[in-house]
Order: structure tokens, then C-alpha cells, then sequence
């Protein structure tokens, strides 16, 4: 159902579902969007396909064929995005903010580069969080960071992986406070919200959608969030902004296109998007699915890239520079 | 909360639509398990593509029916052909063939199927009592006690070897230098990757697996299939059903088989055809007639079924809590768990509790499925181990092709696994078990990345692993079983016993 298995059989079924629901806005190249999903069927960015696509689908009277290509934390699907695919606008790619430039940053092995993509829009926006098990003696993030002056370096931080935003957070976190912690990698936000739980870290700096259900539930219990303002759905939990400290990261993904992609169809891709941001449905449905929508298009999501991999190669380097 | 999941995977398991995977699953598993050298490990391996597409619960459900009707159906070709099935069966052979060459070959399917059903049976109970108790256990899991299971499981590598040790621990050393290929967790450096990004991630021990278990098997079959001494096998002529008075007798002694097989399933890297040498030894220490034993004794017949049977539901414990497969064919389960987008650790229980309990829902269906499915089409199965081996091997190479392919849609993943393939035949031809080497690939980043995590937890010290006593026993206990296989311990035992 979810997994393409047999591109033939499964365009046919595209061809005969491809009769345009609509007729508003006609994608002008093609009738049927491949896009690639550098990731597993089932994780995160195939929750996102699963919901914007329908609403895509009938906004560009287009079909869209989602082939599923993980490894490498994406670059296998990037890299093909950006060198092997045919710039005409057929083939598109869910792009995960920080992901999408830290992958070539810390790795020089990859050769893609954002400038190899057209960003189309950035659409969901999971915003940082740190949380600590419930029992933790550290009540709020103050407590949390006196800990850790009065410890260098011996209090531990979970998060979900070297190069992923949760590690860079933990960074940006010591460069804004000039504290040190002890940085525990795990294999994803899944992991690393466990071992809070479980009590084997002080702090797992996590994702809000990752941990939402945990910190409802009272396993997990959270300090502060990454975000420019106070989250609807955390309102007690402060920004690290409040407390002086100028750090706001999250994980985000949305959709690019190579590079050098007619303007039209540029333009015509933009402009779903835009619609999208506005349909009440998708946002109604956004909103129970607890995704954070975020959308941000064009120009204004190649911005945010840009200034994204600036912030990590800098970080980055002054982190080879430590080792 | 709980109470709801565990009804809400019930009446998943009991929908007509997967009722009929149940037992469409089963039939399946008994006919690739009767074909000689098709293990439980294999049907899954190959067959784990098609639930691709199913939803969570059916595709596992499946898979759970397939494992149970496979362990059973290894001991058709041992009691009739005097070939295991399945490696597992093995131990079933030294008293199913005999039976069989009485003219009680009935008798023995009976037995052996019944024996299965039991064994089944109480590991699904086991999984179920044990799956609440799961979500507790598994928060006291951190990387130094999943370092410390690492390490047991690896231990066990010595003697899941048939014949040499020293290969065994050789096929182990390689799988766990397979396993660092890939980024480093800890420093996001790439190791032994030649620069090539399709090796970033590393090795998918799933490609890995199908690779070394099913292309060896399928170049041996047609290797086999010119010189073609043909198999007799023998013919059914009794009735299949067990005598009441048979299973009385044998009760105490596949309830010991079925304990031992869901021990022995805990244990990671162990599997089933540990654990049915293990019951078949205590079934032979616990009769009052050793001689009859080989001779075609109903009790070193239903002992390891019993067992190879129990360790399904065992070595699912350690899997669906800790995502450490407790077993080859479970490390395939892990995989399609993995590829339906659900992690094991406690959100496997509260999250994606409704697919944890429908698989061992499924478990336990499986079983009855299995006990009716068994009666009904034993005689059938017969007929399968006729197949001629040049096509059962062509239609393996097939499906292996098709499965390494459609778990990450790569080209890269089926040629890696052909490499398994002709590394794992080359491997047998040099008396070399593959078992190890993938117990060393599924292993080895467990241990490592626990390790390393550990030693970021606790400052750098060991003596993390001496605070916490989970770790402390498991560690003590691996250190026990790397003890007991040297020639050490049978020297200050023998010193013990001879004054004796």
C-alpha cells in the first residue's frame, strides 16, 4: 500500500487515477510527480507525504508516485536529487532542515549541495525541546544549566545522532552559555527520549512531536523549547529567548526540486503550496496529527537554507577544531 | 489502557482477512519448512517482501504464522526422509526416522505436531504475561545493561558453531568487522565505507542475512540435483492423531522442552536448533530408559519439537523490548517491524501497542492454525520434499533477489547480497558456519554503540558496569559461559571428581 514495489504496475494504477480531480490550478509538466523520500516508509517525512499530498494532489491535478530510497540519513535520495534527476520539474524530494546541509557539512564524502536544489516550500516545523525524567531534580532549565556550571562536562545530554539538530542544539546551547556538557549520541529521538525516561541521562534535547505523547503522559517532563515563542501545545514551558539565550533550532521538511527547473513550474509548485497554507481542511487535519505547520516558500525557504548552513559550518568548525 | 490494546489485538488477529494469513501463512511455513535445507530463517527472509505492502498487523501476523509453521515443518522431512528441514530439526531426526522406518511415521507426525502445538502455545502465553511487564523492564535497559546483554549474546557465538569452535569464532570476527562498516555513532565519521554512500548507513543485516542463509543453500541444492541419488521417503500409514494416553505421558516432558526452548529464545543469537539439543539431552537425563533413546522413543521426539517450537514466542521477548533479536528468523521480524516504520523499545507497547499484541495474538492463533492446518495437510507435505532441487533453488535465488531489493528499493542491496551469497558458500565449502558471522553483524553495533554511550555516562570508568546490577549478572554470566567451553573448567572439575 505505502511501499512502491513494482513501478510498472504502480504507474498504471497512477495513470488510471490520474483523471484530474480538479481543474483548478493544471500542473503544466507532467500528470504524474515522482518524489523521493530519503528515508523509510512509515518514519517521519512519509507522515508528512501521507498528509500534504492528498491536498497537493487536487490543488495540481497531479498523481503523486513516492519511491522510498533510505540510507546515508537521506543523502542517498539528495544526492540523486541533485546530480541524476531530470530538471523539467517531474521529480521533487522531501528536504529535512538541518539534515539536508549538515549531512555534507560534517561529511565530505557527500557531494550534494543546496545549491543544487530549488527549494519549493518548507511545510512542517518540529520545534526543539529539552525534557528530563520526571523525578529529575532539575525543575526548570535554570536549575538545569547551574547543574551543569557547577559540573562541567559531567552532565548528560541526550540527543539523536551526531549531525542532527538535536546535536547542534546541545552546541548552540554551550556557545550561548559558555557551559560544557556530555554529549550522548543515540540512534534517532526515539532512543534518546528512552534513555530520559528510564533515567540513564540527565537531558535528552529532543523534538516536540518525538516526545509530546511521553510529556502528557508524565514519563517525560519538559524544560524549555527551541522556538521563537511559547508552543500552544506547552505554554508553561519557556523559551530559551526568555531566558536570555538566543537559540532557536528545530527539525523541519518540506519539498525541493533540483536545480535549473523551468520558472513555470517553479511558479506553479510555489503556488500550491501557498494555497495549501490556506486550505482549512489540511490545517484542521495539521493540527490533529500534531504536526506544527510552518509553511515558508520560494525565496524565503532558500533563505532559511542558506542561513542554516551557514550557522552549522561555523559550528562545525569550531567543533574539528576541539577535536 | 492495557486491558484495551490487548482487546483491540485480539480482534485484529480475528478478522477473516487475517485469519486467512494465519492460516494461509502457516500452510506456507510447513511446506518451505519440509523442503530439506529451506529454514524458518529462509521462508521469512524470502517471504518478508510481500507484507511490504500489507498494514503493520497483517504483514506480521503473517510473518508470526510463517515462523510457527515453519519450525514444525522441518521435522516432516527429519521423520520422514532422515534430512532435517530445518536446522532446528535435527535433533528430531534421531528418533522420527527411526519410528518412521517402523511404519509409525503417523505416529511420529502426530507426536511431533502436537508436541509443536504445546510448545507454541506456551511461549504465545509467555509473550503475552510478559509483554506488560515489558515496558517496565525495558526503561531499566540503558546502554550499560544493553551492553551487557551484547556481550552475553555475543558469548554465545562458541557454541551455536557445529563442529570447530575456532571457526565459530572466526565466522563471529567477521561479522562483527562487517558491522563497523558505517557511520560511527559516537563521531559521524564513515568507516570502512571506500567512500561510497550507499554504505553510510551500513550493512543492512537483513540483506546480509538473506544473502548468507538462502544462496549458499540454493547452490548446494544444485550441486545436489545432477547427482540426484534419489530420497525415499516413507509413507504415511497410520492414523495422525496422537492416543490420548501417549500425551499424557509425555505432558511433564514437552512442558520441560517448552521452558527450555523459551529460555534458550531469551538468549540472544540463540535460536531454535539450540534449544532442541538442549531438550533432547534433558529428555534423555529425565528418562528411566536411556537405551531407547535413537532407537525411535516417542519422548526424543516430542522434546525437541516442543522446544523448537517455545522458542518462538521466547526469542520474541528480547526483540519486541530491546530490539535485539533473540533469534535469526526474529532478527527478520525486527526487520519488517523496522520497515513498517515501528522501533522496538517501550513505544512498541504503548504507541504501537495494537501491533504488538496482534503479532502475539498471532502467535498463539497460529498455533491452533497450526495443530488444525497440520492435521489436515501433513500428507500433503510429502509431496513438497519431492520437488525436484534445481527448481526449488531457482525459485530461492528469485525470491532473494526480489526481497534484498525491496527493503530499501536499492540495486546496491542485491548485488551486496549476492557478495553474502558466494561469501557464505565459500564459507560452508570451507566448514565454516554462517550462523555466527550474523549473530556478530546483528550484535556488533549493539555492543559497540552501547559501549561507547556507556563510557560517555559514566565518565569514562568501567565501573559503571559493576553499579549497575543488571549488567553485573548479565556480564558475570557471559564470563561464565566463555569459561565453561575452555578446557579450564573440565580440568578443576575433573580435579573435583576424581577423589569422588
Amino acid at each position: 500500500m505505502k511501499k512502491l514495489l513494482l513501478p510498472a504496475s504502480l504507474s498504471l494504477f497512477a495513470l488510471t487515477a490520474a483523471i484530474p480531480l480538479s481543474a483548478s490550478a493544471e500542473y503544466s509538466v507532467t500528470d504524474e510527480l515522482r518524489v523521493l523520500q530519503g528515508f523509510q516508509a512509515g518514519g517521519g517525512s512519509d507522515a508528512l507525504a501521507q498528509i500534504t499530498q492528498p491536498f497537493l494532489r487536487d490543488i495540481l491535478g497531479v498523481n503523486f508516485v513516492n519511491e522510498y530510497i533510505p540510507g546515508a540519513a537521506g543523502a542517498i535520495a539528495w544526492t540523486r536529487l541533485g546530480n541524476q534527476s531530470p530538471k523539467d520539474g517531474s521529480v521533487i524530494s522531501i528536504t529535512n532542515t538541518p539534515m539536508l546541509m549538515t549531512n555534507y557539512i560534517i561529511n565530505e564524502s557527500i557531494n550534494y549541495n543546496i545549491d543544487q536544489l530549488t527549494p519549493i516550500a518548507n511545510v512542517v516545523t518540529d520545534p526543539g525541546v529539552i525534557v528530563v525524567h520526571p523525578d529529575s531534580p532539575y525543575q526548570t532549565i535554570e536549575e538545569l544549566l547551574q547543574a551543569a556550571e557547577e559540573n562541567p562536562g559531567r552532565i548528560t545530554i541526550g540527543n539523536s545522532g551526531v549531525g542532527g539538530d538535536d546535536y547542534f542544539s546541545t552546541i548552540m546551547v554551550e556557545n550561548a552559555t559558555g557551559l560544557k556538557f556530555e554529549k550522548v549520541p543515540f540512534a534517532g529521538d526515539g532512543p534518546s527520549a528512552t534513555a530520559a525516561m528510564g533515567g540513564q541521562i540527565d537531558a535528552s534535547f529532543n523534538n516536540v512531536g518525538i516526545v509530546y505523547g511521553h510529556i502528557t503522559a508524565d514519563s517525560l517532563r519538559p524544560l524549555a523549547v527551541f522556538s521563537e515563542e511559547r508552543l500552544p501545545m506547552l505554554p508553561d514551558t519557556p523559551t530559551l529567548k526568555e531566558i536570555g539565550y538566543d537559540v532557536v533550532n528545530g527539525s523541519s521538511r518540506g519539498y525541493s526540486a533540483p536545480a535549473g527547473i523551468p520558472d513555470q513550474a517553479r511558479d506553479e509548485l510555489i503556488a500550491a503550496f501557498e494555497e495549501l497554507a490556506t486550505n482549512e481542511e489540511f490545517l484542521a487535519l495539521a493540527e490533529e496529527r500534531a504536526f506544527y505547520i510552518d509553511i515558508i516558500t520560494g525565496d524565503d525557504y532558500m533563505d532559511m537554507m542558506k542561513r542554516m548552513e551557514e550557522t552549522f559550518i561555523e559550528i562545525w568548525a569550531n567543533v574539528e577544531d576541539d577535536a | 489502557m492495557d486491558s484495551s490494546m490487548l482487546l483491540a489485538g485480539i480482534l485484529n488477529v480475528l478478522t477473516w482477512w487475517n485469519l486467512l494469513l494465519i492460516i494461509g501463512g502457516t500452510l506456507l511455513g510447513m511446506f518451505v519448512g519440509a523442503m530439506p535445507g529451506l529454514s524458518a530463517t529462509m521462508a521469512l527472509a524470502l517471504l518478508l517482501p510481500i507484507t511490504f505492502s500489507m498494514d503493520p498487523g497483517a504483514g506480521l501476523s503473517m510473518l508470526a504464522s510463517l515462523y510457527v509453521g515453519a519450525s514444525y515443518g522441518g521435522s516432516i522431512a527429519a521423520i520422514l526422509l532422515n534430512t532435517p528441514g530445518t536446522p532446528a530439526a535435527a535433533a528430531t531426526v534421531l528418533d522420527g526416522y527411526p519410528l518412521s522406518q517402523q511404519g509409525k511415521a503417523g505416529k511420529a507426525l502426530g507426536i511431533s505436531l502436537f508436541a509443536s502445538f504445546c510448545g507454541g502455545l506456551m511461549s504465545g502465553i509467555a509473550l503475552l504475561v510478559a509483554a506488560p511487564l515489558l515496558g517496565i523492564l525495558v526503561l531499566k535497559f540503558g546502554p550499560i545493561e544493553l551492553f551487557a546483554v551484547a556481550v552475553l549474546g555475543i558469548t554465545i557465538i562458541g557454541s551455536l558453531s557445529q563442529g570447530s569452535v575456532v571457526s565459530g569464532l572466526l565466522s563471529g570476527g567477521i561479522g562483527l568487522l562487517v558491522s563497523t562498516v558505517g557511520m560511527d555513532l559516537i563521531t559521524g565519521t564513515p568507516r570502512m565505507t571506500f567512500g561510497h554512500m550507499n554504505l553510510f548507513s551500513g550493512i543492512s543485516f537483513t540483506v546480509a542475512l538473506i544473502g548468507l542463509f538462502s544462496i549458499p543453500q540454493a547452490l548446494l541444492l544444485i550441486e545436489k540435483s545432477g547427482l540426484s541419488a534419489k530420497r525415499v521417503a516413507n509413507k504415511i500409514t497410520d492414523r495422525l492423531l496422537p492416543k490420548l494416553k501417549d500425551i499424557k505421558i509425555l505432558m511433564p516432558n514437552i512442558f520441560r522442552s517448552g521452558v527450555i526452548g523459551i529460555i534458550t529464545g531469551l538468549i540472544p543469537g540463540t535460536g531454535g536448533d539450540t534449544a532442541s539439543w538442549f531438550a533432547y539431552n534433558e529428555a534423555k537425563r529425565f528418562s528411566k530408559d536411556k537405551s531407547r533413546f535413537g532407537k525411535g522413543d516417542v519422548a526424543g521426539l516430542a522434546a525437541p519439537e516442543a522446544a523448537n517450537n517455545s522458542v518462538v514466542g521466547g526469542s520474541l521477548i528480547p526483540t519486541i523490548a530491546l530490539g535485539i533479536p533473540g533469534s535469526s528468523s526474529t532478527a527478520i521480524l525486527l526487520g519488517a517491524l523496522m520497515v513498517h516504520g515501528i522501533l522496538p523499545g517501550p513505544n512498541l507497547l504503548t504507541e504501537h501497542g495494537e501491533v504488538t499484541y496482534t503479532l502475539i495474538w498471532a502467535v498463539i492463533v497460529a498455533n491452533f492454525a497450526l495443530l488444525a492446518v497440520g492435521l489436515m495437510f501433513t500428507r500433503l507435505c510429502v509431496s513438497v520434499t519431492k520437488v525436484p532441487d534445481g527448481f526449488v533453488a531457482c525459485a530461492i535465488i528469485v525470491l532473494c533477489v526480489v526481497g534484498s531489493f525491496a527493503i530499501n528499493n536499492s540495486f546496491f542491496d542485491v548485488g551486496l547480497m549476492f557478495a553474502f551469497g558466494l561469501f557464505g558458500y565459500w564459507m560452508i565449502k570451507a566448514g565454516m558456519s554462517p550462523a555466527p558471522m550474523v549473530v556478530g553483524l546483528i550484535l556488533g553495533p549493539v555492543m559497540e554503540t552501547s559501549f561507547q554511550q556507556s563510557m560517555l555516562i559514566g565518565g569514562g570508568t568501567f565501573m559503571v558496569f559493576v553499579k549497575s546490577p543488571i549488567a553485573l549478572c548479565l556480564l558475570l554470566l557471559a564470563a561464565f559461559s566463555v569459561i565453561q567451553s575452555t578446557p579450564l573448567l573440565g580440568a578443576v572439575a575433573s580435579k573435583f571428581k576424581k577423589p569422588a
